[in-house]
């Protein structure tokens, strides 16, 4: 029979499941735990867990696999991630890539001998303005050149990362400011406003300001508010949605790094219109260096009666918040499949309906909203419904932070109206020129010069904020392949249909690259691009095909008439 | 007679609702269901076929494969219809040319990483993908096909698996998890890189995998499948030099029929026993025969530890648990090492037989047992473990030599070119051929205890079981756990400590139910009890992981209705009042149940294996 050698870490693991709680939510935290300590999860772990949490061995083991900042084997002291993701990738990331190995003699997915380091890459690290960037255990580091890479290890090398600020080099990037950004100083005012108001009557508010999901997919935050307290449930949550990791999409960061009370405000206020005691940061393990930042902000507006029972004196009004962290997974910005990792397990979306506002973490009522929906929400309870109204378009309210990157002059975060035009963007970002332009980052769509005269709004062309610009020299072919790469990884693998449909369609590229792709098995993928979007089981499969299918619908007489270099 | 738990997972929003109908329109069809009810079950009602893959009745919906996609009229992309509940009106189509493409792409998918023969395939009559491309007309791999193996095939245990032609549908992970709560096994990794593993890839039998194979039976492809043992019983039966023999559970004669077109619950004892005899065994015997004589143990055991309990008054542990099912006892001796003593002792009824065909049958046949090939008929892929655990052979050879399940058996008359239902039909041989009903109704779940009961009343009243046809109703069924109270109002000398007393019984099957007898048991909350049957499998060993494929809470039923037919057929109803069993005791094991003789060859010792951890 097998056995586990016993290495004394028993109660080191039993006092960590007190500390998080005895059942299978507590897993994550425990893991993040050991992997900071011990650089990896060994078997003896994952049974010494499993038995403190009341779980089977295989819960543990098949969960570990699943998410990318756990491992089983031992990596280096310091974990050097490169970002691979399509704005890096535009800025460079190759070239430091080889400097990389060059300088420590590795290649990518190997540690040097002397355990110091791991080279490994990375899915978007939400720095898309200031690529290509580098994580190193939790610190990121932007803009890196080949040049720099030396100077960037020596650091580690003399044990000096520890001593570099917990932002590293990373910067906010704020080109254009509006109604949202500009608006600091009324912080606080919301929460006071709505614990005036009845429950009914906020969400009344949210409603009539017409406010959709800031996450991307445009669900009016009134109506899942309004279904959140309707739902019955002993318990219900509040999640707030920081799994930032659509590619080009880096606004999440800015608002939790500047605005984290606006954030928590915003959270608070929600947990008072549906009835919530709980409030959950679902924060993804690539901003690991300001979890400890708006820890503080929480920790001052527990002191402040911010948070925590009887809030700003209002009877019997209590809310906490904490935060879990994400473990390495693009699939947990899907808000079931989020739950599902809130929960200690794999995430995998779950089947829609029922929807987490009857069902959701704990199988309680829970409303997940994106961080930029919870800023929004509490400024229009702040300054009400009409002044959010008073921008955007009829259908589509407010402003919205677009994150722009890509081939442009003015990198950064620039606030604007709902219904900007893509030409309206690439003047102010100084992009103009460029070839296309991908909205809604790699789940999106790419947008063709030709329809630059479109609008960024819900009923136009739909973005959780990502614009990433293509200039005219960019191989479009090339743009295909990084997303499809992105998906391929960061597919689930649960249905069929986007388990093996990425990869075929990787394959296909790959074909095209070569230029041995026939145009009939072309249309195939096509075709089985357009299944995946109909009959993938969640956001991820259904859009992962976009790209691709947009890509060779206005270039694909460009990419079949490419120079093959064999 | 009181119900406790269930197995059946009901949905309660449904059944609160019934009444509150709502229309929905499927192809153009009307039909009113109760909230809640899925796109599936309703198109079912209408006679309209969905085809599935991931789905499977027995287990919680996955909504992976994406084969039941359907259109709902309004929504931008398809749902699937197994997960679907209707919540408010609908207008769906079952067929549209998107619906018809999106199927297509799955199983041209599915084909091009699925590696293997159809030909060589063990489930080539009845694989789920093989007909579904069938039905598709999918046969261009149009997105390529495997040339080589990507996994090696692993024979480590009953379960043979074979990753090569899986296709993810995570059946075999839900049945392990949900349906029996053992998780063996898991899903390891992310993206097309996931695959179904043990943790840290260890042998199925070093993980706390049970060799229930339930998994094996909902597995749509040939990934999942029994060891195949058949080639070494034709060897055997090729040697002239050796005595074949093979006893059959009673289970396998009540599915076998399903193996050759006949419709679930059609029991063909007497046909096997031909078929079995063509085949060229040598003597076909009737495991009913130990079932009974397990009675007889285990029944004693059962008194003689209420003895100690009630009149010496000194600790001894109770409940008795039953141990005629191997995944049960496995299951045990991981999940609770520190209740090992409430287990019975007695071997299982399989293993009782092997060790008398080896022991009295050769010396009163004067046969050596050397040369005798001891053969098992099973509904299970366990006994293939149970009867290779090492402390079975007590007579100093193996008490079983192979355990063959009822899919193996029916290869071999497959071979023989025999049409099984329309045989003759034969009789067991003697001298261990007779089987009491009660033994035969082993095969059920309860039927352990409904023999027993038929037994120790009469022993310890003097008078026969005053129910209607000997019928015990409460033991009877598929509610997950059941119990029965039997009230002794009087008793013959020998037991008269027990009359006034109440004998108090209670049933689980299926794992998910036995760890919540063994979650009772450590709380003490079964102290009233005194005698429980567990079988690992629902619904008993008539669905058994070694059973046709496939299973379903309907087929189960239907098995079980010619399980409990073919008792009230029979002449002997009673295990004690098999003359075969008063004969063994008369002439082998002369001490009686219990003695010194019955230890040595019909109990045994269990293994605790609990924690990893050392």
């Amino acid at each position: 029979m097998q056995t586990l050698h016993r290495t004394g870490i028993s109660e080191e693991i039993k006092k960590l499941a007190e500390k998080y709680g005895k059942n299978r939510t507590s897993l994550l935290p425990i893991m993040h735990e050991l992997t900071a300590k011990y650089g990896r999860i060994t078997d003896e772990m994952m049974q010494e867990t499993a038995d403190a949490l009341g779980i089977r061995p295989i819960d543990v083991y098949s969960t570990v696999s699943f998410y990318t900042f756990f491992n089983e084997k031992t990596k280096g002291k310091y974990i050097v991630r490169l970002c691979q993701t399509i704005s890096c990738d535009m800025d460079g990331k190759s070239k430091v890539a080889r400097q990389l190995e060059n300088e420590l003699g590795i290649k990518f997915g190997e540690t040097t001998p002397d355990g110091l380091f791991t080279l490994e890459y990375a899915n978007c690290l939400g720095m898309c303005d200031q690529g290509p960037a580098v994580m190193i255990n939790h610190k990121i580091f932007t803009k890196v050149t080949p040049g720099g890479v030396h100077q960037l290890l020596e650091e580690c090398r003399k044990g000096k990362l520890d001593k570099i600020a917990d932002m590293g080099s990373v910067r906010l990037n704020i080109i254009k400011s509006g109604p949202i950004l500009d608006n600091k100083e009324t912080e606080n005012e919301g929460l006071k406003k709505a614990l005036a108001m009845s429950r009914v009557d906020l969400i009344k508010e949210i409603r009539d300001s017409n406010l959709k999901g800031r996450g991307g997919a445009g669900f009016p935050t009134g109506v899942k508010w309004q279904i959140a307290a309707a739902s019955k449930g002993e318990k219900k949550y509040v999640v707030c949605n920081a799994d930032e990791g659509e590619p080009g999409t880096f606004k999440d960061r800015i608002l939790m790094v500047e605005y984290p009370h606006r954030l928590i405000e915003g959270m608070t206020i929600a947990s008072y219109a549906i009835g919530a005691e709980y409030g959950i940061i679902y924060l993804r393990a690539e901003y690991f260096f300001m979890k400890s930042h708006i820890e503080q902000v929480i920790e001052d507006r527990k002191s402040a009666n911010l948070l925590g029972t009887n809030i700003l004196g209002k009877e019997g009004f209590n809310f906490d918040v904490e935060i879990r962290m994400g473990a390495g997974a693009y699939v947990c910005g899907e808000e079931t499949a989020l739950i599902e990792s809130l929960e200690g397990k794999r995430g995998e979306p779950r089947n829609r309906p029922p929807f987490p506002v009857v069902t959701g973490f704990d199988n309680y009522p829970t409303a997940v909203n994106n961080v930029e929906t919870f800023v929004a929400a509490s400024l229009i309870a702040a300054k009400g419904a009409e002044w959010f109204t008073e921008h955007g378009t009829e259908k589509t309210s407010g402003t919205k932070l677009m994150s722009i990157s890509g081939d442009c002059a003015n990198p950064g975060i620039y606030e604007l109206p709902m219904g900007v035009t893509i030409d309206e963007m690439l003047i102010m970002a100084g992009g103009t020129g460029a070839k296309a332009v991908q909205v809604g980052g790699a789940s999106g769509s790419c947008v063709p010069a030709s329809q630059f005269d479109r609008k960024i709004t819900y009923e136009d062309v739909a973005t959780g904020g990502s614009i990433i610009i293509f200039g005219p020299n960019r191989d479009m072919l090339e743009v295909a392949k990084n997303f499809m790469e992105f998906f391929v990884e960061e597919s689930c693998g649960q249905c069929f249909p986007c388990r093996k449909g990425n990869v075929k369609i990787l394959e296909g590229i790959k074909l095209l690259e070569k230029g041995k792709c026939s145009t009939a098995y072309l249309s195939e993928l096509i075709s089985l691009g357009q299944s995946m979007q109909k009959a993938s089981k969640c956001g991820l499969g259904q859009t992962s095909a976009n790209a691709f299918i947009n890509i060779i619908q206005h270039f694909g007489n460009e990419i079949l008439a490419r120079d093959i270099q064999e | 007679m009181t119900e406790k738990k269930s197995t059946a997972t009901v949905d309660k929003s449904k059944e609160n609702l019934i009444g509150s109908l709502i229309r929905v329109t499927i192809d153009g069809r009307e039909i009113r269901v109760p909230i809640n009810t899925t796109i599936l079950e309703a198109a079912t009602l209408l006679g309209i076929k969905i085809p599935t893959l991931c789905y499977h009745k027995d287990l919680g919906l996955a909504g992976v494969c994406r084969m039941c996609v359907v259109e709902i009229e309004g929504q931008r992309v398809l749902q699937t219809s197994c997960t679907y509940p209707i919540t408010q009106p609908l207008n769906i189509k079952t067929w549209s040319p998107e619906i018809r493409k999106a199927r297509r792409n799955v199983l041209n998918l599915l084909l091009s990483e699925h590696y293997g023969s159809c030909v060589s395939c063990g489930r080539n009559d009845n694989c789920e993908l093989r007909g579904l491309a069938a039905e598709y007309g999918v046969d261009d791999y149009v997105f390529g096909k495997m040339e080589q193996p990507a996994y090696e095939i692993k024979v480590d245990s009953p379960i043979v698996r074979d990753l090569n032609k899986c296709i993810g549908c995570f059946r075999c992970v839900r049945t392990c998890a949900d349906f029996q709560d053992v998780s063996a096994i898991g899903v390891y990794g992310r993206g097309n890189e996931i695959k179904i593993a043990t943790f840290q890839e260890w042998e199925l039998l070093d993980s706390l995998c049970v060799a229930c194979g339930q998994c094996a039976t909902r597995c749509p492809t040939g990934a999942l499948t029994e060891r195949d043992d058949t080639d070494d019983i034709w060897k055997a039966i090729e040697d002239p030099s050796k005595h074949v023999v093979i006893q059959t559970a009673p289970a396998p004669r009540a599915a076998m029929g399903e193996l050759f077109g006949l419709a679930p619950g059609n029991s063909v004892t007497k046909q096997l026993n031909e078929a079995l005899h063509k085949v060229g065994f040598d003597k076909v015997f009737d495991t009913n025969f130990t079932a009974d004589l397990t009675i007889m143990e285990e029944g004693t055991e059962l008194l003689l530890r209420l003895k100690k309990a009630l009149v010496e008054q000194k600790p001894v542990a109770l409940p008795q648990l039953t141990s005629c099912s191997p995944g049960w006892i496995k299951f045990m001796e991981h999940t609770a090492p520190d209740l090992l003593d409430y287990l019975s002792t007695c071997k299982s009824p399989q293993q009782m037989f092997g060790a008398v065909i080896k022991t009295y049958y050769a010396e009163k046949n004067g046969i050596d047992p050397e040369n005798i090939v001891s053969v098992s008929l099973m509904p299970c892929t366990a006994k293939k473990f149970e009867a290779d655990r090492p402390e079975m052979a007590d007579s100093g050879h193996k008490d079983v030599d192979y355990a063959l399940t009822t899919r193996e058996i029916a290869r071999m008359v497959r071979e023989m070119g025999l049409d099984l239902p329309n045989l003759q039909g034969e009789e067991f041989d003697d001298p261990l051929g007779i089987g009491s009903g009660a033994g035969l109704i082993f095969g059920a779940t309860g039927g352990v205890m409904e023999a027993a009961i038929r037994t120790a009343y009469e022993l310890v009243t003097g008078e026969e079981l005053p129910f209607e046809k000997l019928r015990v109703e409460g033991v009877r069924g598929m509610e997950g756990v059941k119990t029965a109270d039997l009230p002794i109002t009087k008793a013959v000398p020998d037991w008269k400590f027990l009359e006034g007393a109440t004998l108090k019984v209670m049933v689980a099957h299926g794992l998910k139910n036995a760890r919540w007898v063994l979650e009772e048991l450590r709380a003490g909350r079964l102290k009233d009890y005194h005698f429980v049957e567990i079988m690992c499998c629902p619904g008993g060993c008539l669905s058994g992981g070694g059973q046709p494929i496939p299973t379903s809470p309907e087929i189960r039923k239907a098995r079980a209705n010619a399980i409990y037919t073919e008792d009230e057929s029979l002449p002997l109803r009673k295990s004690h009042e098999n003359p075969v069993v008063k004969k063994i005791y008369e002439e082998f094991l002369t001490e009686g149940p219990c003695g010194h003789k019955s230890h040595k060859l019909l109990h045994t010792k269990y293994t605790p294996r609990g924690s990893r951890l050392v």
